[in-house]
């Protein structure tokens, strides 16, 4: 991707042509290691299961929606694109991606330089650190605006609350035709093509901005895309965990109430 | 001679460990070659690669919580009865009248969202060090079924204490399967055994979590830690000549 001219610059320590990997024995130098850690970790989860309860509410009831209804964690993420486009690509088809690509990653990086080496070269940690902030800056101005961009248009009791109800009410009105009955109507530019579009941009954008200002290297591109992916899961899993609150408003951790 | 050496030396005990104490180099290569759990590892490994601030351990970590979860499941299921509403009824069962039972309920919890954040932080680390790149480029991505497989044996379980939270998180979780393009309807009705959340529901995911998905899980473990041997062990950084680099660069 780089230039062939641009030198691999690996960071960490160097291992020469013909240098023999210092070698320990498993006993008890991995084996020791392996038994402190299984029992720190046995200890602290012993602790928390002795102190922390499992949650367990009411009977399950098909009649009584709690509000909000939260997914588990690890898909309260995912709960939080729902918000922001269509179901079929927050809920299906970004996730089947993010799996595929994620698999993709060594077919797409070939270059064994850089293994066993934390960030690979001198400009992996700071490629990482820029994707990140870069990625939570998009993602919280958008989650921002489409909380609080809300306006009622003149002459009229709608509001509009969010990005796509303004998009779609500004094409129904000038171009009606797509309303008429049978129809499909102009949500989707908002629902599926917007979301989409910024969900290829934004990455691709982060691309760019990597190879121009660092040269980077196909590792280093996989470093920023990566990122991409592991900053935005860890954001909207917070924003959808501790952030959304009744009826899904975005509110502050304090402010979010247990659902009722 | 104490006891103890005494029964060192009896035919019982020989016959079950083959070895003395590791402390000689010869004892310490024997103990990873006759024992069924050391032997997974090689009986030497690089220096470098038992640094804790390298690994976190986190793949270790994920197994020993499998294993934590294999137990405790076990022992929930003695008393777990997969039916509506009896499968609640047990649940409140285990929090008063099991001895333990609230302690292990928690433990499987606990575990169960430490085993999903433990994998995920593992693939994270085997990411940011390029450990995935060939000739591990294949373990990279059977890690990358197990994570889903992970995922998808702590969302089986949710649903499981059949209260309140279990089943409207299903029900938003399932809601987004039914939006898949095409085949919506289908995926919706697979996963949810009819039209609605209910007894069917309840039986086809206790079946997955507690056979199939662990049985698959073990399946590609194995794969994974095999294959982590003969892909060349943890990974560690490849000979590399930045002479010769620069030297080809320029020429």
């Amino acid at each position: 991707m780089a230039e062939a001219t641009e030198k691999y610059q690996q960071t960490g320590p160097k291992v020469r042509v013909n240098q023999k990997e210092e070698l320990v024995y498993t006993w008890p130098y991995l084996v020791s290691i392996e038994a402190i850690m299984a029992i720190a970790m046995i200890l602290a989860l012993s602790l928390m299961a002795t102190f922390v309860n499992a949650p367990l509410l009411e009977l399950a009831n098909p009649e009584k929606t709690p509000n909000p209804a939260k997914a588990p964690w690890y898909f309260l993420g995912l709960q939080e694109l729902l918000l922001h486009m269509h179901p079929a690509l927050a809920g299906v088809i970004v996730p089947t991606a993010a799996l595929i690509l994620l698999a993709m990653i060594p077919y797409i990086d070939r270059d064994p330089r850089g293994t066993g080496i934390w960030f690979s070269t001198r400009k992996g940690l700071p490629i990482t650190i820029f994707s990140a902030v870069y990625t939570w800056i998009w993602e919280i101005v958008l989650i921002l605006i489409d909380e609080f961009w809300v306006t009622t248009p003149a002459g009229t009791d709608t509001v509009l609350k969010g990005i796509e109800p303004h998009i779609t009410y500004f094409l129904d009105k000038t171009f009606p035709f797509m309303t008429q009955p049978g129809w499909p109507g102009w949500s989707w530019v908002g629902k599926i093509l917007l979301p989409a579009a910024l969900m290829v941009t934004i990455p691709w954008v982060l691309a760019v901005i990597v190879k121009r200002r660092w040269k980077a290297n196909t590792r280093e591109l996989m470093i920023a895309l990566f990122t991409f992916y592991f900053a935005s899961f860890i954001l909207l899993t917070i924003v959808g965990t501790a952030f959304r609150g009744h009826s899904m408003q975005l509110m502050w951790p304090w402010e979010v109430t247990a659902p009722h | 001679m104490g006891l103890w050496a005494k029964f060192k030396n009896t035919t019982l005990y020989k016959s079950i460990y083959r070895n003395e104490y590791p402390d000689t180099p010869r004892n310490q290569v024997l103990v990873i070659l006759n024992s069924l759990v050391l032997h997974l590892h090689p009986v030497k490994v690089p220096r470098r690669a038992v640094r804790v601030s390298y690994t976190w351990g986190l793949g270790g970590l994920s197994l020993l919580m499998f294993l934590i979860l294999t137990v405790t499941g076990v022992w929930l299921m003695f008393y777990y009865v997969p039916a509506v509403p009896d499968a609640y009824l047990s649940m409140r069962a285990l929090e008063t009248d099991v001895i333990f039972g609230q302690f292990t309920r928690n433990l499987h919890r606990w575990a169960a969202h430490g085993m999903v954040l433990a994998v995920w932080l593992h693939m994270v680390r085997v990411f940011y060090t390029g450990a995935y790149k060939p000739p591990r480029d294949f373990n990279w991505v059977i890690g990358v079924i197990l994570f889903t497989v992970t995922v998808l044996l702590s969302f089986t379980g949710y649903l499981l204490p059949w209260d309140q939270l279990a089943y409207w998180a299903i029900a938003v979780g399932s809601e987004m399967a039914g939006s898949t393009p095409v085949i919506g309807r289908e995926a919706r009705m697979a996963l949810l055994g009819g039209h609605t959340i209910g007894q069917a529901t309840l039986v086809r995911w206790y079946t997955l979590h507690v056979l199939l998905l662990p049985l698959a899980c073990i399946a590609l473990m194995a794969m994974h830690f095999w294959r982590v041997r003969k892909d060349g062990g943890i990974s560690t950084p490849i000979p590399y000549e930045e002479d010769e680099a620069e030297a080809r660069a320029e020429g």
